[in-house]
This record gives C-alpha cells, structure tokens and sequence, in this order.
C-alpha cells in the first residue's frame, strides 16, 4: 500500500507539489537513492518510492580510451541555442563490421542533421574557435550565442556574413560583461575587416534595441599592462595618470585606448620598467604616433597625474619629452 | 529666375559680420528664415505669441538705437514700422500701464512645440555641399564626351560613368549612358540647379538632344560651429536612442533625429555637420532642435 502523499502546494503559484510524511510535515525528506526511496528521518517512514535515479548510468573513470565508453546517454543538450530538436545522430562505428567492402562505412548519414540550424551551428563552432584564441571565459561565450542567436533569429542583418555578426556578437559580449576588447583585437582573430565588424556592430545593437556602457581607460589597463610584463605598480599608476587626464580634460577627443596607452607610456617611463612606444603600440593596437600625440598633451601636467605614493625610478622632470 | 526654386539667396544672416549687434538674436525660430532683414508682410507676425513679439520688438529697437548707420538697417525700419503698429493693434486699449500679459486676441500657436520662450541661438549652418540629379532625356555615348569635352575623364572599367568638373560654380557631375546625371558640390540650391544646366548644356553642344527634366536635391549638408566645447559622453548616455558614439570608430557622436530626418555628426570641439536633408528648412530646423540640448552638455572648464 503506497504511503499518502500530502500534498502541500506553497505559496508560489508554480511550485510542484512536494511529498512530505504525514506525521512529520515539517520534517526534510532524506533520498536514498540506492533503492529509490525518499525516508522520513524522523520515524523511518518510507514517503516516496520509485523515485527515478538522476546518477550517472556506469560509473567511467576515463583512463582507458572512450572507445569503450558504455554510457548511452551522451552530451548534455544544449537546448537554448540549438531549436531543441530531438533527432537522433547515429555515430560512425567502432568496429570492423561498420565498413563495408571498400572501406567506405556502412551508415553514412551523419549529414543532414539539423539543415534549418546548420549556419548557426557553425556560427557556435566559428564564435568558439574565436574566443578560444584570445581565453574568453564561458559565460562571454555563452552570451555571444545568445546574441547570435537573436540576431539570426530575427533575420534582419541576414545579407551579412555570418562570420561578421560573429565578431560583432562577440565584441558586444565582452563589452556587456564589462570587459571589453578592443576591435582591433576582435579583428586579430577573426577574418573580418574592423570596418565591417564595426558596420555589423551598429546593425545589431540596432536590431537588438540595446545599447552598451561607453569604454573607459581603466578597461584594458590590466590586459595591456600584464602583457607588457609590467609591475602592479606601474599599472596602477597608469590607470590613475589615465584617469585623471580625462577628469582633467587633458585629451578631448581621443580615443580612450590612445590615453590609455599613453598613460601606460608615461608610467613605465618614470619607474624602473621602461617600455618604448614601439611596444606598447603592438600591445595596444594604436600606431607610435598616436602615442607621442596623446603622451605630449598630458606631458605638461605631468607632475599632477601620477599617485601620491609613486615611487618615481625617473623623477617627473627627466621624463622623455617628445 | 526658376519657377520651382523659391527660395531667394540668402545674404542675411550667413555670417556674423552681418548680423546687427553680436549676441543679441535678431533670427527667432518662429520666424521663417530670411525674415530678420528682409521685410515681411503684416500677417506673419499675427502667428507669433504675444510674447515672442514683444521680445522681438525690444531687440529690433535695441538693433536699431545702435546701429543707425549701418547700410543694412534699410531693410530694418519698415519691419520696426510693421511690428509696432502690429504690437500697437494687439495690446489693450490703456496706454498707460502696459501688462505683462496681454489678452491674446491672436490665437497662441506655437510653431516650434518644443521650443519655450528662449532665444534661438543666432548661429545659422552654413551649407557645404549639395547632391542633386537630373534626367537628360536622352540616351549618351559615353565616350563621345569623354573623348570631345573637356575636364571629363572616363575609365569604364573603374566606374560607368563620365566624371565631368566645371570652375564655376565649383561641381562635380556623373554622367551615365541612360541620360541620368548627378552633380554634386554646389553650395547653393542655386548654384547646383546652375551647375547642373551647363553640364547640360556641354552635352547638348556636343550633339546631344539633350533635355532637362525633374531635376531634384537628393541631399544638402551643412555645417556650424556652436563655439563651446561639448561632453558627448554625457549627450550619449541621456539620448541613447539617437545617439551612437564609439571613439574606436570615429570620434565625433552620430546623432539620428527623427523629426526632422536629420543625421547630426557633433564632435567635442563644437563643430556640428548636419546631413541628409532635402530641403534648407530641415537644415535650420534640425540646428535648431539640437542646440538647446548641445548647451545643456556644454563643458564647464
């Protein structure tokens, strides 16, 4: 005879409702899952049974090859981004006897599996192989196929290439979740122009109806800085020379990578790490000229820019003046 | 000279060493263009608030008592002539205390909604270049004109079309082998209608039935200076659904308005190109609309 089952629905309207003993209601059910039962703790009463096991279904330890992996289970599904349908895929076979007399193997259809999704199934691989080269985590990731995936959804840059509005997805990415990457840095690694990137870029904040945070200095202070092998010192007083020369006023108009870089210019200068401008513009991706442009405008107030507590290697006065 | 061209040269308020007196706004936006010396008809000025009025008044006898001698002020008296008999007829009957606030016996209808009784800000954008195009009516060999005209240069594999220039006015025409043509760097809705007819006319010299039909300004681009430098980071955040400003890209803020159609490119200096319109008025208008917002973000330091 099954136990009952009282059913207290809570005060969320969507709440399943949960098993509970009758005699102890408020008490918390244990699961024993080796026997797929769910135990009152306090008198023994077994509540629920035939409670389906969500363990694995053979337990793999992986130092063998995964040729003999038993599980049938597979990949989790990633049912956000892929339109949820459930085909089954038929893998190639292991054994001999999936070949037949030319070598050739006997079940071939692997092709045709999801034809409606397929461009954006290589978008995926296209976005990760993208990210992969410059170490984005996996929620950037995650959200560049979201987005890619409205904007494909909605059709309405479907004229562009898909590898653009990949770019794009994944600068808007990295920009909404406040680290964001320079476009020369997204064209590094992808095979888009930074024009089109940048057309594509406009097109689909359009689409979205979004908007992103205007980029600041202090964005790509640690990327640059830790790239050029600088000191947490000189990096923090770039970030604060940076800061201050444009609550200053010091730089209207210029691109914040240039004050930036820049600011990176002066403070490796004045401590013991010097660095040219040769090489923080290959670190950057603004030409030496656009440094020496923005590095001359903050090179008068000099004196102001750098913290209280710097520890100046090259007083202000002996800074390179160009 | 033209019947469809009826805007006149616009002489009065282009530059500053025009205008009466520096800072004080002769050019209202109720007021049409062209009317701060030129002298209107009585009836325009009944549309104005009473307000608008009595302010315009004030400045036009202060413009006047200063500059009594200026040559341009002849155009000047008949319009202080106008207003005040206008002012005098709408006042109330008392001359002896005059109210802050007349009865309106004209009906308020302001022209510019958004607009409150401010002044308009006295600068006019000046237009840079013009983009029209007209049908020749007739269908061109290309390279009959490349080879006989002069200052045409032709290259079919670059681009299908005769490039001709004329000195003046300065311009630049596209001429294609269907009759179309399109010319462009005139400064003036004049000059490019002017332009347009002598590369006409060079084709029709050339043997050519050539015609002049629908001619039209596909785009006009203007350009002024607000003399103040301008936070576009604080303009981006507030109109976010107009504005477009990424300093990676191009460093002025692209700004879409809607009504009228207009694309404004505003950068940090104060310099504003407006671009886009078909006609003068959406110009001024767009100008007009923008500026009161631009000094909202002027930079403090």
């Amino acid at each position: 005879m099954c136990p009952a089952l009282n059913i207290h629905p809570s005060g969320d309207a969507l709440a399943l409702p949960r098993v509970t003993c009758p005699n102890h209601p408020d008490a918390i059910l244990v699961e024993d899952y080796r026997a797929g039962d769910m135990i009152c703790p306090e008198c023994g009463l077994v509540v629920g049974d035939r409670v389906i096991d969500v363990g694995s279904e053979w337990r793999t330890f992986s130092n063998e090859k995964a040729l003999k992996d038993p599980s049938r289970v597979g990949d989790a599904q990633n049912p956000l981004l892929n339109g949820g349908d459930l085909t089954t895929m038929i893998s190639k076979g292991t054994g001999a006897a999936s070949f037949d007399e030319f070598g050739n193997s006997k079940y071939q259809n692997r092709r045709t599996m999801s034809s409606s999704d397929r461009a954006m199934l290589n978008a995926f691989k296209e976005i990760s192989t993208m990210a992969d080269r410059i170490n984005l985590p996996r929620n950037i990731i995650d959200r560049t196929n979201n987005l890619f995936k409205q904007v494909y959804e909605q059709k309405s840059l479907k004229g562009r290439a898909n590898d653009a509005i990949a770019s794009a997805c994944l600068y808007i990415a990295c920009r909404q979740e406040g680290v964001p990457r320079t476009f020369k840095e997204i064209c590094a690694v992808s095979r888009i122009s930074k024009k089109e990137i940048g057309r594509c870029f406009k097109l689909i904040l359009k689409a979205l109806e979004t908007s992103v945070d205007l980029i600041t200095t202090g964005d790509f202070m640690s990327r640059f800085c830790s790239n050029l092998g600088l000191p947490k010192q000189v990096q923090m007083a770039a970030t604060f020379i940076a800061r201050k020369a444009v609550e200053l006023d010091l730089v209207p108009g210029r691109s914040p990578i240039s004050v930036a870089a820049a600011a990176i210019y002066m403070a490796s200068q004045a401590s013991a790490e010097k660095k040219t401008q040769k090489e923080i513009g290959d670190i950057a991706g603004v030409a030496d000229v656009t440094i020496r442009q923005s590095y001359r405008l903050i090179y008068p107030r000099a004196a102001e820019l750098f913290p209280p507590d710097f520890k100046f290697d090259t007083p202000v006065d002996k800074l390179p003046q160009l | 000279m033209d019947q469809n061209n009826s805007i006149p040269a616009f002489q009065g308020l282009a530059s500053p060493q025009g205008a009466m007196t520096p800072g004080v706004p002769i050019f209202s936006p109720m007021m049409p263009y062209g009317s701060g010396l030129t002298p209107q008809p009585v009836q325009n000025t009944n549309s104005l608030s009473i307000l608008e009025e009595q302010q315009r008044q004030q400045q036009q006898q202060q413009a006047q008592q200063a500059n009594a001698g200026l040559p341009g002020t002849s155009g000047q008296t008949p319009q202080l002539y106008h207003s005040q008999t206008v002012a005098g007829s709408t006042t109330t009957a008392l001359p002896g205390n005059t109210p802050l606030y007349n009865t309106p016996l004209t009906p308020m209808t302001p022209i510019t909604p958004a607009t409150p009784a401010s002044e308009s800000s006295g600068i006019v954008p000046q237009l840079q270049n013009i983009v029209s195009t007209v049908n020749l009516g007739c269908k061109l060999d290309l390279k009959t004109i490349a080879l006989r005209a002069r200052n045409a240069e032709y290259n079919p594999k670059r681009f299908a079309a005769v490039i001709m220039r004329i000195r003046e006015p300065r311009t630049t025409a596209l001429i294609f082998s269907s009759g179309k043509m399109v010319c462009t760097g005139a400064k003036s809705e004049e000059q490019s209608r002017l332009a347009a007819r002598k590369y006409a006319r060079v084709v029709q010299k050339l043997g050519f039935p050539a015609k002049f039909l629908d001619f039209k300004i596909q785009n006009m681009v203007g350009s002024c200076d607000v003399k103040f430098p301008i936070r576009l980071e604080g303009l981006v955040l507030t109109h976010q659904q107009f504005s477009s400003y990424e300093p990676e890209l191009f460093p002025g803020l692209i700004y879409r308005m809607i009504k009228p159609r207009i694309v404004l490119l505003i950068f940090v200096s104060g310099k504003v190109v407006l671009t886009g319109a078909k006609v003068r008025a959406e110009i001024y208008e767009a100008f007009e609309n923008i500026y009161p917002i631009l000094k909202g973000f002027r930079k403090t330091t």
